[in-house]
């Protein structure tokens, strides 16, 4: 069998879904026997745009570059796969979403306590984006998307060998609480609490002990790690298959809603709380149009000074 | 009347950047830097987000060294409470730091700058990167990767994941060690020992072939690295700071950062550069990372990394000028954490159920450091009452070596001016690979490095080469 070819690239994100794909460790192998990686940037001197069936696109568009490099890909490329929560949702920078791209400018050249100058960089640099991060299908045409940040190992095996074989994955749309052996329960907790605010039980669910856990409005391809290993679910493969098809769903209200029923706390007072901290629970995907074109999506007002924010 | 070669992308470096180059009439390259072309904006992101969210947040500023954000974010955030966490989960920390360490410093040696020297800088291009090394030298490619997997797998059960891990938290860890897992270490330290041995006796090896080569890129700067008691640590103590003559200028704790240290702007660079205000002299470019810490520490506390450390510094001088030697350092810090690896999961506390001390007082600004793969890493973050942030600044570890890396580039460019295209591309980005960059990290703050030069004369660009 001929080897499938297949082409890197990589936008605006951290190199951690290129780690993810090596860190399938000793399953790698067994990619590379049925592919040829014709594109590397990381990894190999080839830097123009080789032919290939296969293009994998990682991090979000945050200049003009990515925007060139973006189309390059997919002239070249017969399948276009956005890979991890950059590509498909823009990932933790497309928080700049609350800003304008004159704050983020200030916060790191203009106004920052251990820098001295007084410039920002605009000499043989690419443009940034002035209405901030955007997932790549707001550019190209994309085939298959693999949120995740990064997409576990598992997931990648299974997603690279489906798509080299020409079949479908063998894996669903479910959200987080599908691999975590929390037990859900209702009780009389009446507050919210943070997850540095006393001590946790080790088999409850989050929601049930009052802390915040994004885990049943988010997608699994992390095999949830976190409600395992003590810590809230943060979104970070972004929103679940119902906040995605519904118009009425989102975040705040599919937790609100289970979070209100398992336990005392009212929902008006969890929806609140997202809202005000709406840069942390839409931290990975609020540069997605999912959540920008649900009419009830107002971050920007949320976080305002009146808002009660900051 | 001078010329501009650029390098676009700059390839096998964790990121995007190109790099200019100005030529005088006579031929002499008269100026040479990277443009790095990425930029984020990590600072503003955080504000007003939960500040014990941070570590998990900000792990995602880079994906090859998530563990070192991690890390120093957690440290920030027991000073932000007030809260020191118990024995066993500082051991954890500690060993998910070892992890990190064999794990980064692994997929550089071997798949990013390892090529170069194992195979060589005149090895075709399609050759010369880790897939060519698998079939060169297969043995020691398998070698090679297998001690990385076990950096990663280490980091994987301690931090819950191995990219952006999870389990560490204000005062200490959010979930202990099994007994089963606690056995997988014992099994996967020691095997990572004994892969360090085969990995540094293969990079001296490379680099005693490549003698030439070491010499290129001398650069006599300020050192930068973390020590306690004098001896390397790579968790943590105070920041030392060595003059290019080898003299300590000063120590510090992180939290007095802003007063030793400053960061300037670039206009042709979405990184800052940094510079050190010397008590006795003037602001200075230092270096950090593996050759910096190394020139910093006087001792390893471990025996067998000390040995080697030892014979460094008698061969290659106090401090080793020599760039290139950044590879061998690595290869040493390898060792180090290999062995203190085997050490930390042979104390059975390590496994205790108790890894967290529960946070009480009210929170408050605060600011700590770790020793990431390249280098010191700062995080400070400025809360109000609540425990939300208001600011935060990032130190991390390749903007403080941007300038040196500009000065090696350049050293670079004049050093392989007049050679082919080829040799001349890649003659200049394994000066940049000495310092293992980061620039997805660097340019937290927003936007990108594959390698583009652009020789300008007159301001006016003569030509362009990458490859094609």
């Amino acid at each position: 069998m001929s080897k499938v070819p297949v082409s890197f690239e990589w936008l605006s994100g951290c190199s951690g879904c290129e780690l993810s794909v090596v860190d399938m460790h000793e399953k790698l192998l067994r990619i590379l026997d049925a592919v040829e990686i014709v594109r590397l940037p990381i990894l190999a001197d080839v830097k123009d745009y080789p032919k290939a069936t296969l293009g994998i696109i990682t991090g979000g568009l945050r200049t003009e570059h990515d925007v060139h490099c973006a189309h390059e890909m997919r002239k070249s490329c017969d399948l276009i796969l956005a890979f991890g929560i950059c590509a498909v949702y823009g990932g933790p920078q497309g928080s700049g979403y609350a800003h304008t791209l004159r704050e983020l400018e200030d916060a790191a050249y203009r106004k920052n306590p251990t820098t001295v100058t007084n410039l920002v960089p605009d000499q043989g640099v690419p443009k940034l984006l002035e209405e901030g991060v955007r997932p790549i299908d707001s550019e190209i045409s994309v085939d298959m998307y693999l949120p995740g940040c990064p997409p576990h190992p598992y997931y990648v095996f299974e997603a690279l060998s489906a798509v080299v074989g020409g079949r479908e994955p063998e894996f669903g749309n479910e959200n987080v609480c599908f691999r975590c052996d929390r037990k859900m329960s209702h009780s009389d907790v009446a507050t919210l609490r943070r997850v540095h605010e006393g001590p946790m039980d080790r088999q409850t669910c989050f929601l049930s002990q009052g802390i915040l856990c994004m885990g049943s409005a988010s997608l699994d391809r992390c095999l949830a790690p976190c409600p395992t290993r003590g810590a809230p679910c943060t979104g970070c493969a972004g929103p679940s298959e119902n906040v995605i098809l519904e118009p009425n769903r989102d975040i705040r209200t599919e937790i609100a809603d289970r979070m209100s029923r398992m336990t005392k706390i009212p929902r008006n007072d969890i929806m609140r709380e997202i809202e005000l901290r709406s840069k942390t629970y839409y931290a990975y995907a609020m540069a997605s149009p999912v959540f920008r074109q649900k009419p009830t999506f107002l971050l920007r007002k949320w976080i305002q000074p009146e808002g009660g924010a900051r | 009347m001078t010329r501009t070669i650029e390098i676009n992308p700059v390839t096998r470096i964790e990121g995007h950047a190109k790099v200019h180059i100005e030529v005088a009439d006579d031929g002499k390259v008269e100026a040479a830097y990277m443009h790095v072309l990425e930029y984020r904006g990590f600072e503003k992101i955080v504000e007003g987000m939960q500040v014990e969210l941070m570590p998990t947040l900000t792990s995602r500023i880079c994906g090859t060294c998530p563990h070192a954000h991690h890390l120093v974010s957690s440290k920030t955030l027991d000073r932000v409470f007030s809260v020191q966490p118990p024995r066993a989960a500082v051991m954890l920390r500690e060993l998910l730091n070892c992890g990190s360490y064999l794990h980064s410093h692994g997929v550089h040696f071997f798949a990013l700058a390892g090529p170069d020297l194992l195979l060589g800088l005149d090895a075709p291009a399609a050759k010369r990167n880790i897939m060519g090394l698998l079939e060169a030298a297969p043995e020691l490619a398998t070698k090679a990767l297998r001690l990385r997997s076990i950096g990663q797998k280490i980091a994987e059960i301690v931090g819950g994941r191995g990219t952006h891990p999870i389990t560490c938290v204000a005062g200490g860890m959010s979930s202990p060690i099994t007994a089963e897992q606690h056995n997988t270490l014992k099994r996967l330290t020691t095997e990572a020992l004994e892969l360090t041995k085969v990995a540094l006796a293969a990079g001296k090896d490379a680099l005693a072939k490549n003698e030439a080569l070491l010499n290129i890129l001398p650069l006599p700067v300020y050192n930068m690295g973390t020590v306690k008691d004098g001896n390397l640590d790579l968790f943590d103590g105070a920041i030392r700071v060595q003059r290019s003559d080898g003299a300590v200028a000063l120590e510090f704790d992180a939290a007095d950062y802003a007063k030793h240290i400053f960061e300037e702007a670039l206009p042709y660079s979405y990184s800052k550069q940094v510079f050190v205000k010397d008590p006795g002299g003037e602001p200075a470019a230092y270096r950090v990372g593996p050759l910096a810490r190394i020139n910093c520490a006087d001792a390893i506390d471990t025996p067998l990394a000390n040995a080697e450390l030892q014979e460094f510094k008698s061969k290659w001088g106090k401090p080793c000028k020599l760039t290139v030697l950044n590879h061998l350092a690595r290869l040493i810090e390898m060792m180090y954490v290999a062995e203190k690896a085997v050490a930390l999961v042979a104390d059975d506390e390590i496994a205790s159920p108790e890894v967290r001390t529960q946070p009480t007082a009210k929170p408050r600004s605060a600011i700590a450091h770790v020793e990431a793969p390249r280098g010191v890493l700062i995080h400070d973050y400025t809360v109000d009452g609540d425990g939300i942030v208001q600011k935060a600044n990032f130190i991390v570890a390749t903007q403080q070596n941007i300038s040196s890396i500009n000065a090696s580039v350049k050293a670079a460019a004049r050093q392989f001016w007049g050679k082919p295209d080829d040799e001349l591309l890649n003659g200049i980005e394994f000066a940049i690979r000495c310092y293992d960059p980061c620039l997805s990290c660097s340019t937290h703050q927003i936007g990108r490095m594959p390698l583009d030069v652009t020789i300008t004369r007159s301001g006016r660009v003569e030509r362009r080469v990458s490859r094609s």
